[in-house]
């Protein structure tokens, strides 16, 4: 297991060093001049000169590539074009709140769909299955942003239970749990709804499976208390498909945050993607696209690695 | 043997049978009807829409649901109904498109690579985990962004994203395939490659890859709607549903209707799709056919 985890070790950089080529040679190849965008109509064409040679943009591709990768490996992401900083730096402001909503969402996912998944399980083609059944077809057909509209109206206009912006803003941080905490709940529900319905109706297909298994009937012929045979015999077995998916759906969220963050004003990595493609800032683009890169690339292996570590069958 | 149709001769009826056992489900035909339905209205929407969707009067605006306004009317006292109506016309054949794309790019990738192997399908497969490894929202999105804001470049980014699952799809269901017997039965008899990938592979790979386009048409329908959402799809005053979430988020306490109307026609797109996209996979798969019917009667 341990020389698997090295060979998937090895491919990341072979991965990246793919996915960064596409990046540049998306952002060279398509319309748009960074330099204008920056400066404006009205720029003297020195000043337009300049800013091209200080962001190597008066090179060729090939080599503008080279210089990248060449202070990529050292650490260094160069500077945003528009906001005269580090991409490390802004990275580093952005990343730990994408990682909060994506944690919280993920929450949500797992402690919903948990239970639901396994009572529904139990209680076939009862009440709850229905509802069940109910919930995961809606939770794939509203889309996210839709999802997140009605909940503002209900939960912060009409009830008005919960803030909706303040995510990251000082205030929050300052104002103790609550006021740091509450407004994580809205985005964090619109956000891990897809994820609670896949992982729901995973947890009940896997746990109807497993129950019908012989080992099921001897444990209960054995005369083990039903909390026992549910939690110990059946869930751990069924929880082996669902960690694995978890993980994997955890990799994609931060990507599948840029709708939640536009609407609650969130400063997190989506946001700052799209703001890089509007102004071609391209230094953020290839770096932010980097670090989603990684984070997608290392969920996946964590779930791999999970997996074989739950299943003690699974040998690679 | 001399003289082989193109097709295998039961490849008619097998159809006909499937278009027979897809109405015995019922959440798939119920799907299916209202998808048509929502298609035709959008079609005809000069003829079946009761207002100009464009055409504003500020002294019908932010008007509740009613007999005259359908789904209200929203602050420039357009009728919501209408354009969601010419909305439908942009989001579906954008899905449409997007279903064709893909499958134009990703099937004959996806056949290569899963019949050739090797180095072809080595250097595919890399490039299509680089695309993998993209959220495929944030791929869109910075697609659309570098490319421009319209509403080909839309279509041209969801296929783009959408392409490279359906071509790896394609290429796990063709290496499974290519093992059968019968291919190595109609190799042995000499048949050239083109006609084992035409007639003998993809014959068999029918139902996974009409279940993955439904799965391509409500994801591109979704993924429209958040790009225009977020600015990047169909610019105003032109109607869209993701557009008009969009302009609703201001009107959100003063006007809840003007939301709900686009998200609700969404998600029972993406209903529809999704159980007909469960229709299809059963009635196009024979081993889960409800009732055995003798198989080419009508060849």
């Amino acid at each position: 297991m341990w020389s698997y985890l090295g060979r998937r070790l090895i491919q990341v950089p072979l991965v990246l060093l793919v996915v960064s080529l596409m990046t540049f040679l998306i952002t060279r190849a398509t319309p748009g001049d960074p330099v204008q965008i920056m400066l404006g109509m009205q720029t003297s064409p020195e000043a337009a000169t300049a800013m091209r040679k200080e962001f190597n943009l008066d090179r060729p591709v090939y080599e503008q590539y080279g210089l990248w990768i060449a202070k990529v490996v050292t650490g260094d992401l160069g500077r945003s074009m528009r906001l005269n900083d580090r991409v490390t730096s802004l990275i580093a402001e952005r990343l730990p709140i994408s990682l909060q909503l994506a944690a919280a969402g993920m929450l949500f996912a797992l402690l919903v769909s948990i239970p639901l998944g396994v009572i529904a399980a139990l209680r076939r083609n009862s009440w709850i299955d229905y509802l069940c059944t109910g919930y995961t077809v809606l939770g794939f057909a509203v889309p996210n942003f839709g999802l997140a509209l009605i909940l503002i109206y209900v939960f912060s206009i009409q009830l008005d239970w919960l803030p909706i912006t303040g995510i990251g803003s000082s205030e929050a941080i300052a104002g103790g749990p609550w006021k740091h905490y509450s407004p994580f709940i809205i985005p964090a529900v619109a956000l891990g709804t897809l994820q609670t319905a896949m992982l729901t109706r995973l947890l009940r297909s896997s746990m109807i499976d497993i129950l019908s298994q012989d080992y099921m009937r001897t444990a209960r012929a054995k005369g083990l208390l039903p909390w026992n045979i549910v939690v110990v015999h059946a869930l751990k077995n069924a929880m082996i498909p669902f960690v694995t998916m978890a993980a994997i759906q955890f990799g994609y969220m931060i990507g599948v945050q840029v709708t939640i963050e536009y609407i609650f004003a969130v400063p997190g990595m989506g946001s700052a993607v799209l703001n890089a493609v509007v102004n071609r800032d391209f230094p953020v683009i290839q770096g932010f696209t980097l670090v989603i890169a990684v984070f997608f690339l290392l969920t996946n292996i964590a779930a791999d690695m999970l997996y074989a570590l739950l299943d003690p069958r699974i040998r690679y | 043997m001399a003289s082989t149709p193109a097709l295998p001769f039961h490849f008619r009826s097998s159809l006909v049978l499937a278009a027979r056992q897809f109405p015995r489900n019922r959440a798939a035909t119920v799907g299916f009807v209202i998808l048509l339905a929502i298609c035709l209205a959008a079609a005809f929407a000069p003829w079946v829409a009761p207002y100009d969707p464009i055409q504003i009067k500020l002294s019908m605006k932010l008007k509740p649901p009613s007999l005259e306004h359908l789904m209200g009317t929203d602050h420039f006292g357009r009728d919501i109904f209408s354009r969601m109506l010419y909305g439908g016309r942009t989001s579906l054949s954008v899905g449409l498109l997007v279903v064709g794309f893909a499958f134009i790019l990703g099937v004959p990738l996806g056949l290569a690579s899963g019949y050739f192997g090797g180095k072809v399908d080595n250097f595919m497969m890399r490039l299509v985990d680089a695309f993998l490894t993209f959220p495929p929202l944030l791929l869109a999105v910075a697609l659309v962004g570098l490319l421009g804001p319209d509403i080909q470049n839309v279509m041209l980014a969801l296929g783009l994203v959408q392409a490279p699952i359906l071509a790896r799809m394609v290429r796990g269901s063709t290496l499974a395939v290519r093992e059968d017997v019968y291919v190595t039965a109609a190799r042995a008899l000499g048949a050239s490659p083109v006609r084992i990938v035409l007639s003998h592979l993809l014959r068999n790979m029918v139902s996974p890859i009409v279940v993955q386009l439904t799965v391509v048409f409500s994801a591109a329908v979704v993924a429209e709607a958040s790009l225009s959402f977020l600015g990047f799809g169909t610019q105003p005053p032109e109607p869209s549903w993701g557009r008009d979430m969009s302009e609703a988020r201001r009107f959100l306490s003063d006007a809840p209707w003007m939301f709900m109307a686009p998200t609700s026609i969404i998600a029972v797109c993406v209903l529809s799709i999704n159980f007909m996209g469960d229709g299809l996979r059963d009635a196009l798969d024979p081993r889960a056919w409800r009732t055995r019917r003798s198989v080419g009667t009508d060849a």
